[in-house]
């Protein structure tokens, strides 16, 4: 893929999870003035996905952790930026990152298994449902891991309770 | 962090016994107000306890679970305990900033107790920000946006667009009639997977089943899912776990209600 693609891919990445992060930023009722810090957000957290798996091959885990802790880290600029809790920006943004479908496969994994007629063929079904599930989860865990890495490394303090 | 607790330990002035009544109370209405529209625990937690102390108690101590929360204040000799129940109604990102905002201007001591039961009264009754419609237009473009990500054509854009924003009015009428959650949730899904499935059964494009993938997205519990990881990973084990299942049990309601619609329509599965 030559540079230009991958530039073209990147930004049409980043358009459209901005998007996207609009779009869950209003369902989620988010003050109106903090709508451009959802879209930045989403855009390069996303992107940054997109590219780290198109150039240096990361798979779909690291890159979501990438993703997301650059989002956690823009979160803290745009909180000061637009003077609001961090969890509008991150959670709007990483929201485009929550693994849907890998869930709905899961899901669907194990409904298939109820109505297996033939014992023997639910070893695939099996193994595949364990591994759409497994990955859901490490996703689901590295984009919590990243939206609160600038908590869980720099900004640690004496628990308050 | 520590010097500071230590003067607010010794130098404050203990209050009276109904000062102290009216801490607790707004202070449990802070966390409830949070711990309702999506808040993750220990933003609860830490949020309850900074308003607390800085009405002029000298100790919270707070217990957050997942659908309720306990609070005993300190201050001098006395202490009171209250607890609230919670249920857990949408996520609603407006009165976390409008909580937030308060709990900064009585930490600058900018707001006295009067002052902040006033401004909880207004933010349970806060106007709408967004009308129905422009909510249902921008799910639905949330929606086509994933289908594009997803790799799709102009075609799938645009039925992913019309089935989600279909799917979020149906939402939103359920909603209001107070439906049980998971069972407009399986509604949901099998309308937007029913809509979905124009587009493989009229041949609109070579990668149809993107339009039912995306479509339904609109229903994947992005917060529950996200709060529970980070619940899990900063210690609050019982709320990660119960937000975790709540939002495995979504999930396999939308795939419920996304395997009516293609039983229904049969379109080959995704």
């Amino acid at each position: 893929m030559s540079i230009l693609d991958l530039i073209g891919l990147v930004v049409q990445d980043a358009f459209w999870s901005a998007l996207a992060a609009v779009g869950f930023a209003v369902l989620f009722n988010v003050p109106k003035r903090t709508l451009m810090g959802c879209a930045l957000g989403g855009a390069f957290g996303h992107g940054l996905r997109t590219l780290l798996m198109h150039t240096l091959g990361f798979d779909l885990e690291l890159a979501t952790l990438a993703g997301s802790t650059l989002i956690g880290f823009l979160g803290l600029l745009f909180a000061r930026r637009w003077k609001a809790p961090l969890p509008i920006f991150t959670v709007s943004a990483a929201v485009t990152m929550v693994p849907g479908s890998l869930a709905y496969r899961t899901m669907m994994g194990i409904l298939q298994l109820s109505l297996l007629t033939d014992p023997a063929a639910g070893a695939t079904i099996l193994v595949e449902t364990s591994i759409t599930g497994i990955r859901t989860a490490l996703i689901l865990g590295a984009i919590g891991v990243g939206i609160a890495a600038p908590s869980l490394l720099f900004f640690r303090n004496k628990p308050v309770v | 962090m520590r010097e500071q607790d230590t003067r607010s330990r010794y130098h404050k002035l203990p209050l009276e016994r109904e000062a102290l009544r009216d801490v607790i109370d707004l202070a449990l209405w802070a966390g409830q107000l949070l711990l309702q529209h999506g808040a993750e625990s220990a933003r609860v937690e830490e949020s309850v306890h900074r308003l607390g102390t800085a009405l002029g108690a000298d100790w919270i101590d707070v217990l957050v679970s997942p659908n309720v929360i306990a609070i005993t204040t300190n201050s001098g000799e006395e202490f009171r305990t209250k607890i609230r129940r919670v249920i857990t109604l949408g996520v609603n990102m407006r009165i976390i900033d409008e909580v937030n905002d308060i709990s900064r201007r009585v930490t600058e001591e900018k707001m006295d107790r009067f002052d902040v039961r006033q401004q909880f009264k207004r933010i349970d009754s806060l106007p709408p920000q967004y009308s129905r419609w422009q909510i249902v237009i921008m799910v639905g473009l949330a929606c086509g946006s994933f289908s594009r990500l997803f790799g799709g054509d102009w075609p799938v854009f645009i039925v992913t667009f019309a089935a989600a924003s279909v799917a979020m009015t149906v939402r939103q009428i359920l909603t209001r009639r107070y439906f049980n959650g998971l069972m407009i949730v399986v509604i949901t899904a099998f309308i937007a997977g029913v809509i979905a499935s124009i587009a493989t059964v009229l041949h609109l494009s070579p990668k149809p089943e993107i339009a039912l993938a995306s479509s339904v997205l609109l229903l994947v519990p992005g917060v529950q899912l996200i709060n529970a990881a980070e619940d899990l990973i900063k210690g609050h084990v019982v709320t990660g776990i119960t937000r975790g299942i709540m939002g495995g049990l979504i999930s396999l309601g939308i795939a419920l209600g996304l395997a009516l619609a293609i039983q229904l329509m049969g379109v080959p599965n995704l």
